[in-house]
């Protein structure tokens, strides 16, 4: 076996010269002792360091023979086959396996690396000594969260602003869509078309403008006339100054008493005297007596209510006759059905929804008790509570059948009218027609007047009897109010823990029904405090009476 | 009197940042929106400006951290200013949002910010602490001289072997080989001296020849060289190789303790700046959350 063992020589700059030699043997040996084939007088080499053996077949076989290994290839390695081209790396001698060529079977360079070429491989070995010779970067990731959280968190979505395909898809994905710019949830009513942002948001850098909302809120009405209260915070308000979405399901109104105190505190001042009501601050300590609506009618007899401050006493002509107290009685009242006591429910019972009274029906509250029965010998006939031409009307018919008829037992009756027709009797005369009608007329007239002005109407109504001939019987109207504060909003429904007596003490001993049953503002104090819970009392806001929106002339949308 | 970081200019910006802190939340307290606080009221609107020129500025720290000739304040008066108004922002953030969180870009940016500010809190903690452990660590050597010792050391304790027994050069050689100082990221935090990532290596060799040499050697632990020669000495009885022995082994221990002061000094400076891979990157990411956030308020306003 014969190894070429080829020395390279550096000799100055960039020349390279080769030294040749002959090894003969099976394994070519490589360390510091003097009998191995090749010598190498570097410390870091062991006396026996390594041997290398031709497999055969073009390749070698690369055995340390120390505990610390060999350096084949970079690697430490204790046995390796390798090929032809393998470097093995002892201190600063580089071996490099060859192919065998021309005469000998196996071949080997060795070379030394010089001072630069040792700084290399040291280089390439050693390892990093602080984090920024490692892997990890600021610059990349600084680049990467910025571009995708720009792209992802903003461009994405604005994008889908305009191309709402796009919205769609991305709420299907998990990339975040426009539901990621939300800023709360939306108030319940709103949610049904929460999905779409543009509803509200119709301008991209523009605030919510009215318009959006009186698309659906259309017939909301205005506050005030602006052009007649020309105060700035009336005028410019926006639908947002005051109601602001994305706060939760609980709804958008704002119950803050400062939204309507701040202007109506100094109202009088502020619009410069446009406003005739009174400065209002708060429920507590800044609230004017209620102010009531008492029945009233014009000269022509229209129906005009007229708004009063409320006193104690304050009288109100509602046109009807009613005592209180009989009918209150603790001991009860005689009626047809034997001997009852009612209370307030018998006749005040709520209307549906449970804000007001139904109003007082005689035909169901009155008639059981007063009946209107005109006549004792048809007892079972009454007369409706209707007009007084239907009233007449009704008498004269009844007493124009009676006189046709006949039969009818009163002895003041002529002989016709008493007597009953028979069947097969003859028809009545002329005359004894105008007579059986002539004492129908009468008749009626005298009812009437029992009626009217003697036991029935006149009870409860105020009659005025017919001047002459031509003239009919007058009652004078009656409105029971109805709606005594129709600024504010009382529903008696939320009030239903406490007792007709809680508020309306005086019915009871009312006598006269021009008693003004309705209290004033010192009995709602007993509960209600202003804005501020003060003793315990229920604080209580502006609106919890009082609509803002509650203008008669003007509505939103075109306002 | 050592003045740290948080001690700059008798702690100015900490009176700042509490100053700060403090009318804000007496703001916060005072103010009655009538609705739910959120960052859309005025004090709202206030506090949100408030912040992003808060996170501005704290942005540019890291500019002026690389303006060499600005005499614009001190870096430590920078650094000082970045720490204190960066824990206030805490505050001011979560009185600007009404402590309103949801699924969306603004608690993401919200949540962003604080792992940027706590990630900070580490580099504080690592600021103060650590230059003294480096320091004592060093024992006023510096690490390329410490590295430059290793390197006589081996050369020196090379030769001695050699003079005593071709096995113990060849464990010394063995040694050498096995103190690989510095690793990847995780290594340099473990203080390992990467003789553990050598042994490995070894192993791995041993596996991966085809046949195996008859000294196959036992998996190594650290300090095993000196058990080795430990068992040397044990088996000899001339007087000048146990006296070269125990100055080998001598040798030996003085390259491991300097090894592990090396690593242990790798470690230190690596636990100084590895919070910096999170605080910055998160921070410019912070950037386009904070845009992203401002511009979506006001594009939906």
């Amino acid at each position: 076996m014969r190894w070429l063992i080829r020395r390279v020589l550096k000799k100055g700059k960039g020349s390279v010269s080769y030294e040749e030699d002959i090894h003969y043997g099976e394994v070519l040996t490589i360390g510091r002792a003097a009998d191995q084939a090749i010598f190498l007088s570097d410390l870091r080499a062991a006396l026996k360091h390594a041997s290398v053996t031709p497999t055969g077949s073009g390749q070698y076989r690369v055995e340390s023979l120390i505990i610390a290994g060999i350096r084949v290839n970079g690697q430490i390695t204790y046995a390796i086959t390798v090929d032809a081209g393998a470097i093995i790396e002892i201190g600063t001698t580089r071996v490099t396996l060859l192919d065998a060529r021309g005469d000998y079977d196996a071949a080997v360079e060795v070379a030394a690396l010089d001072k630069s070429e040792q700084a290399a491989v040291s280089a390439l070995r050693t390892k990093p000594t602080s984090l920024d010779q490692t892997w990890i970067a600021k610059r990349w990731p600084s680049w990467l969260g910025f571009l995708v959280v720009l792209g992802l968190g903003l461009l994405l979505p604005m994008a889908s602003h305009f191309a709402k395909p796009l919205d769609t898809v991305l709420r299907h994905t998990p990339l975040p869509s426009l539901e990621s710019w939300s800023t709360g949830e939306l108030d319940a009513a709103h949610q049904f078309f929460g999905t779409d942002c543009s509803t509200c948001h119709q301008h991209p850098f523009l605030m919510v403008r009215d318009s959006a909302c009186t698309t659906c809120h259309k017939a909301t009405k205005a506050h005030a006339d602006p052009a007649l209260f020309n105060i700035p915070e009336l005028g410019d308000a926006r639908c947002a100054t005051c109601h602001k979405d994305h706060n939760g399901e609980r709804g958008m109104v704002d119950r803050d008493q400062r939204l309507c105190a701040d202007c109506h505190v100094d109202l009088k001042s502020r619009s410069d005297g446009a406003s005739r009501i009174a400065d209002i601050g708060d429920f507590g300590n800044n609230h004017p007596q209620f102010h009531v609506n008492l029945p009233g009618w014009s000269a022509a007899g229209e129906f005009t209510p007229k708004s009063l401050p409320w006193t104690a006493g304050l009288k109100e002509n509602s046109g009807l006759k009613f005592n209180h107290e009989i009918h209150l009685r603790s001991d009860g009242l005689n009626t047809p059905k034997g001997r009852r006591t009612l209370d307030c429910a018998s006749c005040h019972t709520p209307e549906p929804g449970g804000a007001g009274m139904k109003p007082i029906a005689f035909e169901t509250m009155c008639r059981e008790c007063h009946a209107l029965g005109f006549d004792t010998l048809a007892p079972e006939r009454e007369l409706p509570h209707a007009r007084v031409e239907a009233v007449v009307y009704t008498l004269d018919e009844f007493y124009a059948r009676r006189a046709l008829e006949g039969g009818y037992a009163d002895a003041r009756a002529p002989t016709i009218v008493r007597e009953r027709r028979r069947p097969g009797s003859p028809p009545l005369s002329r005359q004894e027609q105008l007579e059986a009608l002539a004492w129908a007329r009468e008749r009626s007239r005298e009812a009437a007047r029992t009626i009217f002005t003697g036991k029935a109407c006149v009870t409860c109504h105020t009659v005025t009897p017919p001047r002459g001939t031509d003239d009919d019987w007058k009652v004078a109207p009656v409105r029971v109010a109805g709606a005594w504060y129709v600024e504010a909003s009382f529903t008696h429904a939320r009030h239903a823990t406490m007792t007709c007596n809680d508020c309306h003490a005086e019915a009871e001993r009312s006598k006269a029904s021009n008693d003004l049953l309705i209290p004033g503002i010192e009995n709602c104090r007993q509960c209600h405090a202003g804005a501020n819970s003060a003793s315990g009392k229920l604080a209580s806001t502006c609106i919890a009476c009082h609509d803002y929106h509650r203008s008669p002339l003007l509505t939103l949308d075109k306002q | 009197m050592h003045d740290s970081i948080l001690t700059h200019a008798r702690s100015r910006y900490l009176w700042v940042a509490i100053a700060l802190c403090v009318i804000s939340i007496a703001l916060y307290v005072w103010h009655d929106p009538g609705i739910a606080p959120n960052g859309g009221t005025w004090l709202g609107y206030t506090l949100g400006t408030i912040a992003a020129l808060l996170i501005v500025l704290l942005l540019l720290f890291g500019i002026r951290k690389r303006s060499y000739s600005t005499t614009l304040g001190s870096t430590r008066g920078w650094l000082s200013a970045h720490v204190y108004l960066g824990t206030a922002l805490i505050l001011i953030t979560l009185l600007h949002c009404g402590f309103q969180f949801g699924w969306n870009l603004h608690t993401f940016t919200l949540v962003i910010m604080l792992v940027v500010i706590f990630s900070g809190f580490f580099g504080v903690y690592a600021y103060l602490r650590y230059p003294t452990l480096m320091t004592r660590n060093r024992e006023s050597a510096t690490r390329d001289a410490m590295l430059e010792e290793i390197g006589e050391i081996d050369q020196n304790a090379l030769a001695l072997a050699d003079g005593i027994a071709p096995e113990i050069h060849g464990v010394v050689l063995r040694s050498i080989e096995n103190t690989r100082l510095g690793g990847g990221v995780w290594t340099q935090l473990r203080a390992r001296d990467g003789s553990d990532l050598a042994i490995s290596k070894v192993r791995a060799a041993i596996a991966a020849s085809s046949t195996q040499t008859g000294k196959a050697p036992a998996p190594l632990k650290a300090g095993q060289t000196i058990v080795a020669m430990v068992d040397f000495l044990a088996g000899q009885a001339d007087d000048k190789k146990t006296e070269a022995l125990r100055k080998l082994i001598d040798m030996l221990s003085r390259k491991k303790s300097l090894a592990t002061r090396v690593a242990r000094d790798i470690q230190y400076q690596a636990v100084m700046e590895i919070w910096l891979y999170i605080h910055v990157p998160l921070s410019v990411t912070l950037l386009a959350a904070l845009i992203g956030h401002i511009v979506s308020v006001f594009f939906y306003w």
